[in-house]
């Protein structure tokens, strides 16, 4: 069974039962698989008990509807910086958060590479109360820059450096907060690679010819 | 169940090739693919030599292998590595950001056409 995760903000998957356990979930993610309708919290699926810990606003109930709760939650926590936002948000499926759009994960036929172009089911992480802002950010887009390189020193071509600068830009944007940019940037660096390594292979009969012709 | 198989496939066609680059030698067979930089311009590309390279590190020549095409020789365990990371993208994305900041792109690039430019220039 593969499983989407949302948590925190951040959408990953698919991933089985020993990838969920690397994650180091806690109750407030939201999980998908094929099948359901709709995003369910973790702790309403009984197969997935024991993979998480409990997030502080569930362990204690007062927590559940308190728009009070960012003095609750323990400011050193990290990686419980939004617990405010979600723990109002907390009896709706996340899509509404955001838009009214609907928000189902990728079905698996869809082409690898672009889980990105939903949007992200959370609203963006307020700071906290001690005035530290914590930014949860949606993982990055692949910068193909491994293609790239092998293909600009495997085929020989101009195109691979492309693909290169391409792979550089995804990271430039991505860091600068343009998820959206980084995105395109990334599918336009994947193909660069492509046109590379086609062009390589294409190109490879004319290598041969050329000596011959200057005989 | 797919991340298997592809690994399955990856390795398997690594083996062949690797058996194909042991055996033979692309310096003195002809069935080798020749670079189409160098047949048409007469200048070399920064993979120019790779191959020879290959050939030299799988018959355990290291230092051959450096002459043929040092940058290849330094690029292979990181390309390695960036391998790994990328097949952890969705498990771990902070080690992905951690390791493919805009930086080090800058600098790998920069790297790669000195290297190209110097090699001509030399005649490396």
């Amino acid at each position: 069974m593969q499983y989407w995760i949302n948590h925190n903000g951040v959408q990953s998957g698919p991933v089985d039962i020993d990838g969920l356990k690397e994650m180091a979930l806690t109750s407030r993610a939201y999980v998908w698989h094929e099948g359901m309708t709709d995003w369910v919290k973790i702790t309403e699926l009984p197969e997935l008990q024991g993979l998480y810990e409990m997030a502080p606003e569930d362990a204690s109930a007062a927590a559940t509807q308190a728009a009070t709760a960012p003095e609750q939650i323990p400011a050193a926590a990290e990686s419980h910086a939004e617990a405010a936002p979600e723990a109002r948000e907390d009896a709706r499926p996340p899509r509404e958060a955001v838009t009214g759009r609907p928000c189902q994960p990728l079905p698996p036929a869809q082409p690898a590479g672009s889980p990105y172009q939903q949007p992200y089911p959370y609203p963006a992480a307020q700071p906290q109360a001690s005035g530290a802002p914590v930014q949860p950010k949606p993982k990055s887009p692949p910068t193909n820059l491994v293609w790239a390189i092998i293909s600009t020193l495997m085929c020989c071509l101009p195109a691979g450096v492309v693909a290169i600068i391409y792979s550089v830009k995804v990271m430039n944007k991505y860091n600068a907060g343009d998820i959206e940019g980084a995105e395109r940037a990334s599918e336009v660096s994947a193909w660069w690679c492509i046109a590379s390594i086609v062009l390589g292979i294409i190109s490879m009969p004319f290598a041969y010819l050329v000596p011959l012709l200057g005989q | 169940m797919r991340r298997l198989l592809l690994l399955v496939v990856a390795i398997a066609v690594l083996l062949v090739f690797g058996f194909i680059y042991y055996a033979l030698d692309p310096s003195t067979t002809g069935i080798f693919p020749r670079c189409g930089f160098l047949s048409l311009t007469g200048y070399k590309c920064p993979g120019c030599g790779g191959q020879r390279a290959v050939h030299a590190l799988l018959r355990g020549d290291v230092v051959a292998a450096f002459k043929f095409n040092p940058i290849l020789m330094i690029a292979i365990p990181w390309i390695v590595f960036c391998l790994f990371v990328e097949s952890r993208r969705t498990r771990n994305p902070r080690l992905y950001a951690r390791f493919n900041p805009d930086l080090l792109l800058l600098v790998l690039l920069a790297l790669i056409f000195v290297w190209w430019l110097l090699r001509n220039i030399f005649n490396w």
